[in-house]
């Protein structure tokens, strides 16, 4: 699908950063099922997400001169997205999210889904699968990372740059994800929608 | 840790396309050997498949165009300010260039007029140059209070 195209072509990006308002609107048709997806693996209520949504396209046409034509598009986008959606989390638990607790742990790979919310509840009623709800349940490090590597295909690196954190983190994470995910599922008894 | 141990711990990833070349070929060579294995990442790769085909749950439509109206507002708003700034930046070389100009130029078509006022050129010079720098100063600060206030109005919209 056209939205799916990533950005690459030197001139899309120069236009871009003259402002062109053309460009923008044509970025915004390319990403948007995207970004909304992701921001809604992030903070789990459709408001909230329509919020951030909108802000982050504000942030892109008010910072699109900082961006660096040598790196990824792709991630410069996510990462401004990311950054706005864990202010807004941080807002909502306002103690420190990145420092460790006693079991080393930061609060914010803590940071617990608290059950079925009306994004999950509209996956679930669509597909009639119980894999949404579990993803929803996660900590909110392991949902991003499952999402931006099976949902959004990105490279191992690319992810890396949007979290801003080495390869070897993005990887632990991801494992711990998906071992978290299939806990979950397991316990639902729900082995039957995903196992072959 | 055994092989098989250590192959189990890198079915996840395996599942996930993110070992590192040697790693998938150790996968690989276990799996052929290893029923429980081979089962083990059938399961895992089974759960990734699951998560590839979540649908894309998509904005509505009328937020997609609300969000497109104030992007293309706030490019506008970006490129006056762009536009405010390139005139600022001229307006003060320009006068620069007027203020310190302007004496030569001054002593050049009125020699004559500022001999017949017995004006020191010193003094003269030196009061063109104290008025000059009061005026800048207070242009200065008046547009560092204005600055200010600008941001804190756009911090409050």
């Amino acid at each position: 699908m056209a939205w799916e195209v990533p950005v690459r072509l030197e001139s899309e990006a120069a236009r871009l950063r003259r402002g062109d308002p053309a460009a923008f609107e044509a970025l915004l048709e390319r990403y948007q099922n995207r970004l909304y997806r992701y921001l809604l693996r992030m903070v789990r209520e459709p408001a909230t997400a329509e919020d951030i949504f909108q802000q982050t396209w504000l942030r892109v046409a008010e910072k699109i001169r900082s961006y660096n034509p040598q790196r990824s598009f792709e991630a410069w986008l996510f990462s401004v997205t990311r950054n706005l959606a864990i202010d807004h989390l941080r807002r909502y638990k306002p103690e420190s999210l990145d420092e460790p607790t006693a079991t080393g742990e930061t609060r914010l790979e803590q940071l617990p889904g608290q059950g079925p919310t009306a994004l999950e509840g509209v996956i679930v009623r669509e597909r009639s699968s119980r894999m949404a709800e579990a993803l929803g349940e996660l900590p909110v490090i392991y949902r991003e990372v499952l999402s931006l590597r099976f949902e959004d295909e990105m490279k191992l690196e690319e992810i890396a740059e949007v979290l801003g954190t080495p390869l070897s983190t993005v990887k632990t994470r991801l494992r711990r994800g998906l071992e978290q995910m299939r806990v979950r599922l397991e316990t639902r008894g729900a082995a039957s929608d995903w196992k072959v | 840790m055994r092989e098989h141990d250590k192959i189990r711990e890198l079915l996840a990833l395996a599942a996930a396309s993110a070992l590192e070349e040697n790693e998938q070929a150790m996968v690989e060579r276990h799996i052929g050997e290893c029923g429980e294995c081979a089962r083990e990442l059938a399961a895992w790769n089974a759960m990734a498949g699951g998560l590839r085909r979540l649908p894309t749950p998509r904005p509505r439509a009328e937020v997609v165009e609300r969000t497109r109206a104030l992007m293309v507002r706030q490019l506008a708003a970006e490129a006056e300010r762009r536009w405010d700034l390139s005139l600022l930046v001229f307006a003060v070389l320009f006068a620069w260039t007027l203020t310190l100009a302007g004496w030569p130029i001054a002593r050049l078509l009125s020699s004559g007029a500022a001999a017949w006022l017995d004006v020191s050129f010193r003094q003269a010079w030196l009061g063109y140059a104290a008025y000059t720098a009061f005026g800048w100063v207070t242009a200065g600060v008046a547009a560092a209070i204005l600055g200010v206030r600008h941001r804190a109005v756009r911090r409050m919209a």
